[in-house]
């Protein structure tokens, strides 16, 4: 670059090119299923215009998204479509989970909600809140820019492994009456085994 | 009763004549009570008498309870509101006058309260819910499955015995979503 | 699947017969996650050609167990629960809740905490049918009314806020009374918001109702004919757009309604072209409810003098050993109702939201039941929607005005 700014052409690492193309437009897939959805909607709306770091184009279809944002309370009835739609994603993908419901099971630790959304799937940034303000929302994107900018190649995250995240559905911790037993357990080559009787082989 | 009901409202009037219309009427071998705010609560004698009881009092033409408000029930595992194990309860109101009626039915395990489907089609999911959340069978529902759980969910969770964290797993989740694409390594 | 396999398919009998293809009924399923963003619904359609000749829907991807929550939390501990129900108008969720456990104990609450009560439940109805409308047209594609509308939500939001600390999911009531009385800045941001916000209405109706493409749109859409819409007992504004002349403020009053002067907005078709009308309308009449409300609000304490609920202010707790032990015990130990059992309803901005609850004593309930307006709409979905074509389905769906969480609890 010239002194006063005005060459077109500066030299760089293809990589930091790379880092600064895809954080600068990270198009969301909102997959807002409840309150936590309607923040979404207000940090997308002019006030908080998302739009400016580079979320202008938000993405129904997770073919052309590149982005997760899970606003909201995922129940298990709702956890294999949420999965269906995080494998459709092409990478590179990063997956915010918004707000307290994504993150752990919110104030829901019930029979049919997921205790956090990475018992199915790997999460990039956690947003705490219930629901988050949309300032917030904007600091995990920006967040989400620096994870971004540490490497080109997709952190480690500690992904659940396919079995983790099935036996993650046999949870079963209750006060009140006595404890029931899931009748299976799934094996690593994705067979569901009929365990009622076999008392060793408890989760 | 509070200020919750305004001062002055007129449809306290007619609430206490429907009241008094309903024990003159209705009342024969049934018990009528009244709740926290006044309104008033008609137990019904069997299965079979809760029916017959909501189309005689729907062919009123001094009450006109022509609209349906709610069915739900809860369980009487205690058994405080009568030897039956669950509740069902009907809530019905007036278009015309306002005035609300509540009829409370006793069902024990595997008896099974005739479907209002036939009078309110808005019945039918309401009995869908009490079905999924207690296990209580409605005769003649069209469609009579689980609404708010997962289709092979095998317990009914606002019972007194399910506990409150249990979950299930379904094993034919698993070669269709979890699992069957493996999470990327590193790229 | 191999080389092999592909062959086979090619040869196979099945791909010579065509007249499969010519079978016109697709089934369509608008899933759980779908860009209408109304939250986790599903629709599956038969169509034949573009029309759909069914419809079947599918709830339950968000059901949080809220109903059994309520038998394991104290009556204080689910107020936050409350506003997860209709998340759109928290306030009136947490009012309609504690009203009715006050009405179990039989308290009255004083009349600053009513007539408080009471312009809230007007603010949250107005923020409500402004999601509402915003979102319906968003799904047929005036996004500008959605940037329009929006902003004065934000408004709301900051009053909102300045209230209670937070936006959205508010838990602003306490039983007997309100967790924080108004801040000095709140009446008169609200005399600004009741001032400045029938322009938006003005600007809404001038982008809206004349305008043809969402005439051709909405009219005759979704229609539900009155005695539909009694059968399927819906309530609300849906109910009120179908010609049924029924407003629990006006017909059950509860707080002062019967004081204020406000007018009930009733439809002819119960097509969305209807609704959004009955909508618009009902926002100018709450903002002329809320005129009255801030004229008519007493001063006094938003308490109620009663040992049982009163939470002490906090300036005691700190100070006096008894209130620290009262405060203690409403907290730890939780209210104690007697047994006994109510439902109340409040017109809610959806429609009827009722809470049952039956207490065998005790600072927890022994059932909890929701009556949720969204629950009966959706089953009327089903049949307004037969008849249409699938873009018509969408807008029929914005503007019944299903809020998940209220839906699947």
């Amino acid at each position: 670059m010239s002194k006063d700014g005005s060459a077109m052409i500066f030299p760089s690492l293809m990589s930091e090119a790379i880092k600064w193309a895809r954080k600068n437009s990270l198009w969301p897939m909102p997959y807002g299923t409840s309150c936590c959805g309607i923040e979404l909607m207000s940090t997308l709306s002019s006030t908080y215009d998302l739009s400016r770091f580079g979320a202008e184009v938000v993405r129904f279809s997770p073919r052309q998204a590149d982005m997760l944002i899970v606003a909201g309370t995922i129940t298990t009835k709702m956890a294999p479509v949420l999965r269906s739609i995080y494998d459709q994603i092409l990478e590179p993908k990063w997956v915010i989970a918004m707000g307290a419901c994504s993150s752990s099971g919110g104030i829901f630790d019930t029979y049919s909600v997921l205790q956090g959304i990475d018992e199915i799937i790997p999460v990039d940034v956690y947003v705490p809140g219930c629901p988050p303000i949309p300032e917030g929302l904007i600091h995990s994107i920006l967040h989400l820019q620096k994870v971004i900018d540490k490497s080109l190649e997709r952190r480690p995250a500690v992904r659940p492994s396919p079995e983790d995240a099935l036996n993650a559905m046999t949870y079963s911790q209750c006060t009140h009456a006595a404890l029931v037993k899931s009748a299976y357990i799934v094996t690593k080559d994705g067979v569901a085994q009929n365990v009622s009787e076999d008392d060793s082989k408890k989760p | 009763m509070g200020n919750a009901i305004a001062k002055n409202a007129e449809f306290v009037q007619r609430q206490v004549l429907a009241t008094a219309r309903i024990q003159e009427k209705y009342c024969e071998g049934r018990e009528l009570t009244v709740d926290a705010v006044a309104e008033p609560i008609l137990w019904a004698r069997s299965v079979t008498d809760a029916f017959e009881l909501v189309q005689r009092l729907r062919a009123d033409d001094v009450l006109k309870l022509d609209y349906l408000t709610d069915i739900t029930a809860y369980d009487n595992v205690d058994g405080k509101d009568g030897p039956k194990r669950f509740v069902v309860i009907y809530q019905i109101f007036s278009t015309t006058t306002h005035v609300r009626l509540r009829i409370k039915l006793g069902v024990d395990l595997q008896e099974e309260p005739m479907s209002w489907t036939s009078l309110w089609d808005g019945a039918n999911w309401l009995e869908r819910e009490v079905f999924d959340m207690f296990g209580i069978k409605f005769k003649g529902h069209p469609n009579l499955r689980r609404i708010l759980m997962d289709e092979r969910f095998t317990g009914h969770p606002l019972r007194k015995e399910y506990p409150l964290k249990q979950r299930e797993q379904f094993p034919d989740n698993v070669p269709l979503h979890l699992g069957a694409h493996p999470v990327p390594s590193n790229t | 699947m191999g080389k092999d396999d592909i062959n086979h398919l090619e040869i196979s009998a099945e791909k010579k017969n065509l007249s499969d293809f010519y079978n016109p009924n697709v089934l369509i399923n608008i899933g759980p996650a779908h860009p209408a963003m109304h939250g986790t619904l599903r629709v599956m359609c038969r169509l034949n050609g573009e029309t759909i000749e069914d419809a079947a829907c599918e709830i339950g991807y968000l059901h949080r167990a809220i109903e059994k929550l309520g038998e394991d939390k104290t009556y204080h501990q689910w107020i936050v629960y409350t506003d997860r129900l209709n998340y759109c108008s928290a306030l009136n969720n947490n009012i309609a809740y504690c009203m009715t456990v006050e009405n179990l104990m039989g308290i009255s609450v004083t009349e600053r905490c009513m007539w408080v009560r009471m312009m809230l439940m007007e603010l949250s109805r107005i923020i409500d049918h402004i999601i509402c409308v915003a979102i319906n047209a968003l799904d047929m594609g005036a996004m500008t009314v959605f940037w329009l509308m929006y902003h004065w939500r934000e408004e709301a939001y900051t009053m909102i806020e300045s209230l209670c600390g937070m936006r959205l999911t508010t838990t602003a009531t306490r039983v007997g009374g309100m967790a924080y009385d108004l801040p000095d800045d709140f009446i008169p941001r609200m005399k600004k918001f009741v001032k400045e916000f029938p322009s938006c209405l003005t600007e809404v109706h001038g982008l809206l109702t004349g305008n043809r493409i969402w005439i051709d749109r909405t009219k005759g859409v979704g229609k539900l004919s009155r005695e539909e819409a009694l059968k399927f007992s819906i309530t609300g504004p849906c109910l009120r757009a179908s010609g049924v002349d029924l407003d629990l403020r006006r017909d059950r009053p509860y707080y002062a309604y019967n004081e204020v002067k406000f007018d009930v907005a009733i439809g002819t078709h119960g097509d969305v072209f209807d609704r959004y009308l009955v909508r618009m309308e009902e926002m100018r009449q709450s903002v002329r409810i809320i005129e009255q409300c801030i004229d008519r609000l007493p001063g006094g304490s938003i308490w109620v003098d009663d040992p049982r609920v009163r939470i002490p202010d906090k300036i005691d707790v700190y100070t006096k050993m008894e209130v620290l032990i009262h405060h203690f015990k409403i907290f730890m130990e939780g209210i104690n109702v007697p047994p006994g059992e109510v439902y109340n309803a409040v017109e809610g901005p959806n429609g009827e939201l009722g809470f049952y609850i039956v207490s065998r004593g005790g600072p927890k309930a022994w059932r909890m039941r929701v009556k949720s307006p969204s629950f009966m709409l959706f089953q009327s979905f089903e049949h307004s929607v037969v008849g249409d074509k699938i873009p018509d389905a969408i807008a029929a769906l914005g503007s019944i005005n299903i809020i998940a969480g209220e839906l699947d609890r």
